[in-house]
């Protein structure tokens, strides 16, 4: 370990900043949010600078740099572009033993930036001994994505109520199971989703009542179409919670493989034709898995409630006052649409867009064609490739003309993905030419004509 | 220094990223990884300010947002810039709220730059009509309530064109965005097409950000209760039976929590419900 991890408390102590141009801004932005008093020697000073300065009760002095500065400093840093001065900046400091930083020359340091993910309270820092910043800046992206926006808010309910939480277990090994159960479940999920007061209740409740039971819990969430770089952070946050997960064929196998490791994976995929389970089981066995108190994935391709029958699930578990929360997800038609470089409006095309299930039963022809047939809407079928030749024919029937651009998708966002382009009149017989196979996304309009300009993915 | 020989410069790119309907967790791990990536960001005020605080420290970001009659930059400016700083060489994220494919205007974006031969890529977000929905828990599409949803702008800069007659069919959601201004046309409209008046409404305001407020009633009081709640943008309609799943949702949540601990309670979904509408 080159470098030992220390934080430090800079509240009302005197730092000095050597420089004032730009990099100088930005440690000042830093030190001004750890509560610096902020002082400046440069011959000019942005003014973003002046005013971190001004904020903090610091001064700014407008000269060169030399020793006398550094009386009464706790911190030096220097971000200068002459290389002169950040060697006697270093120089000067490494006598005093006053630590030092200068800006990306990690020799003449004895303390270095690491990046950071703010959540205060809760502050991580990483660093890469200034071997590898990009490296550094890679983890905390990692860090970003994984630790939600809301987390410091988290740590700061927690630490309002340890007290408390301490007098009513005695038991240490309570203690931890009534915080795990807090920091994994709802009480948890109510503050990242904003409702820091409702959580504050529900915890007051939970501790009065020495509650160290776990209740269940449902998410339905929203796997996207495909590409497991267009999950949300919630989403996978949650991936990573669950105990059960029932998915469906509409979840890819890389997102599968993002699930918990030892979490329970239960198929309850339905295929056309070959039923596996039916909704009706579905609903009853999220409900089942919840009421045994456990945390329950209920992982859906697209979005919950754009034809994903997210309704009918939430419905039985609301009247079994399960807690539950929907995430939505990035749903095919807006998947398939920006990896075909097909915009779904446009000024000059469109300026509605509809979503219907091609998914057709048997003989169902219950659509109001004649709707479908406004050319300044561009039309989007789901689940379209079984009813692929009725939708076309019926459409040019009902009046819409037969060379209106069509685009067949074919698993949309995933590195299989194929642009099936065409017209309503030649789809099907192309397709027919063609090996295709679902999922599939077919979108019908003048927009479609973008796709030979904007297609940019995979070329 | 040695100055870079002209033809070793890297090539610039665009990335149009959608950052989602305002909540920072409902961001796409890819458009994190295009934030983080970018030489420069430009964003409009459809990207909330918790998104903005997730940009990286000292990473150039620009706001480049348009407002109803105060038009900060004009489309034709937004287009050139960011293609200039492309051609610059520097990847350049274009950072819009909701998905930048769907009213986003994107498409003109993306056509400029494609054009001017940048490279380009698409980050598709959630779009407002999906994200706000769901933090109201209404489904945009539901057995028996809604078979089909589409969604349409009441703001346009050249003269709308839509099928009102097929809009207020009701077998399907009809998600309006940027439609505040307009309430009153749009209820005219809607109204004269045949669609019922009491046709249930959702007004979802600030959606899915701290402050989302919920507004429910029928389509013949549409401007009214934008008056009357002084709803500001951005703000969806949404106009549907699917609307009343939210109510039924609510009372099977209290008739569930009553049996559980005797509590009563009554809320708006109830009555809604009950409401009888002109």
């Amino acid at each position: 370990m080159d470098y030992l991890p220390l934080f430090f408390d800079l509240k009302g102590k005197d730092c000095l900043l050597v420089g004032g141009g730009t990099i100088a801004t930005r440690k000042a932005r830093l030190l001004n949010k750890a509560g610096a008093i902020i002082h400046v020697v440069a011959p000019e000073v942005e003014p973003e600078l002046q005013l971190l300065v001004q904020q903090s009760k610091g001064h700014i002095v407008h000269q060169f740099y030399d020793a006398s500065f550094l009386n009464g400093k706790s911190l030096v840093i220097s971000a200068t572009d002459e290389r002169d001065i950040n060697q006697q900046v270093a120089k000067d400091c490494h006598q005093r033993r006053l630590p030092v930083n200068v800006v990306d020359n990690p020799d003449l340091c004895s303390v270095i930036m690491p990046a950071i993910v703010d959540r205060s309270p809760l502050v991580i820092g990483i660093a890469s001994g200034g071997e590898a910043p990009v490296l550094a800046r890679k983890i905390r992206t990692q860090l970003e994505t994984s630790i939600p926006a809301q987390y410091g808010e988290l740590a700061k309910l927690a630490s309002q109520f340890r007290q408390s939480v301490k007098e009513a277990f005695t038991s240490e090994d309570e203690r931890r199971r009534f915080w795990e159960n807090v920091l994994n479940g709802e009480i948890a999920e109510q503050v990242l989703s904003g409702n820091a007061g409702q959580a504050a209740a529900m915890l007051q409740e939970k501790i009065q009542q020495r509650d160290l039971a776990r209740g269940g819990e449902v998410y339905l969430v929203g796997a996207g179409p495909g590409d497991p770089d267009l999950l949300t952070f919630k989403a996978v946050r949650l991936m990573q919670q669950a105990e059960v997960v029932l998915y469906d064929r509409l979840v890819s196998p890389p997102i599968l493989e993002m699930v918990r490791r030892d979490a329970e994976r239960v198929y309850v995929g339905k295929q056309r034709a070959q039923h596996t389970m039916s909704q009706q089981s579905i609903n009853e066995l999220l409900l089942s898995y919840a009421q045994q108190g456990k945390r329950v994935l209920r992982l859906k391709g697209g979005d919950p409630f754009i034809f994903g029958r997210g309704g009918e699930e939430i419905d039985l578990l609301a009247a079994n006052n399960i807690p539950f929360q929907v995430v939505p997800g990035i749903t095919a038609a807006s998947g398939c649409a920006s990896y075909a470089g097909i915009p779904l409006t446009h000024r000059d095309h469109s300026h509605s867009v509809r979503f219907i299930t091609g998914h057709m039963k048997e003989g169902d022809i219950n659509y109001p064609w004649n709707e479908f047939v406004d050319n300044s809407q561009t039309l989007v079928f789901y689940m379209g490739l079984a009813g692929l030749s009725t939708i076309c024919s019926k459409l040019i029937e009902h009046g819409k003309p037969g060379d209106t651009p069509a685009a067949l998708i074919e698993r949309g966002t995933l590195p299989e993905q194929k642009n099936h382009i065409s017209t309503l009149e030649k789809l099907p017989a192309y397709v027919d030419s063609h090996e295709v196979h679902a999922p599939t996304l077919l979108i019908i309009g003048n927009v479609v004509k973008l796709h030979s300009s904007l297609n940019w993915y995979k070329k | 220094m040695q100055s870079v020989n002209e033809n070793q410069r890297k090539a610039g790119r665009i990335s149009l990223v959608g950052a989602g309907p305002g909540d920072p967790d409902l961001l796409t791990v890819k458009a994190m990884k295009a934030i983080n990536s970018a030489d420069l960001i430009f964003f409009d005020q459809l990207v909330s300010a918790e998104i903005r605080a997730l940009f990286p420290q000292g990473k150039p970001a620009f706001y480049v947002g348009k407002q109803k009659n105060k038009h900060s930059f004009t489309q034709e400016q937004i287009n050139r810039l960011i293609v200039l700083k492309a051609q610059q060489g520097l990847h350049v994220v274009r950072l819009k709220g909701g998905d930048p494919f769907v009213f986003g205007r994107g498409g003109e974006e993306l056509l400029q730059a494609a054009s001017a031969g940048v490279e380009v890529d698409v980050v598709p977000g959630i779009t407002a009509a999906s994200g706000c929905t769901t933090a109201a828990s209404i489904p945009l599409t539901h057995r028996g309530l809604s078979q089909a949803c589409t969604f349409i702008t009441a703001h346009a800069e050249k003269d709308l064109t839509l099928d009102w007659s097929a809009l207020a069919r009701l077998d399907q959601t009809l998600v309006i965005y940027m439609g505040i201004s307009r309430a009153s046309f749009i209820r005219d409209q809607l109204l004269c097409a045949g669609m019922k008046a009491s046709t249930p409404i959702a007004i979802i305001e600030n959606g899915c950000r701290q402050n989302q407020r919920e507004i429910l009633g029928c389509l013949n009081d549409l401007e009214v209760l934008v008056e009357v709640h002084a709803v500001t943008s951005p703000a969806i309609i949404v106009v549907g039976d699917v609307v009343l799943f939210k109510a039924q949702l609510q009372r099977a949540q209290a008739s569930a929590s009553a049996h559980v601990s005797g509590s009563d309670d009554d809320d708006v979904g109830e009555a809604l419900l009950s409401r009888p509408c002109a």
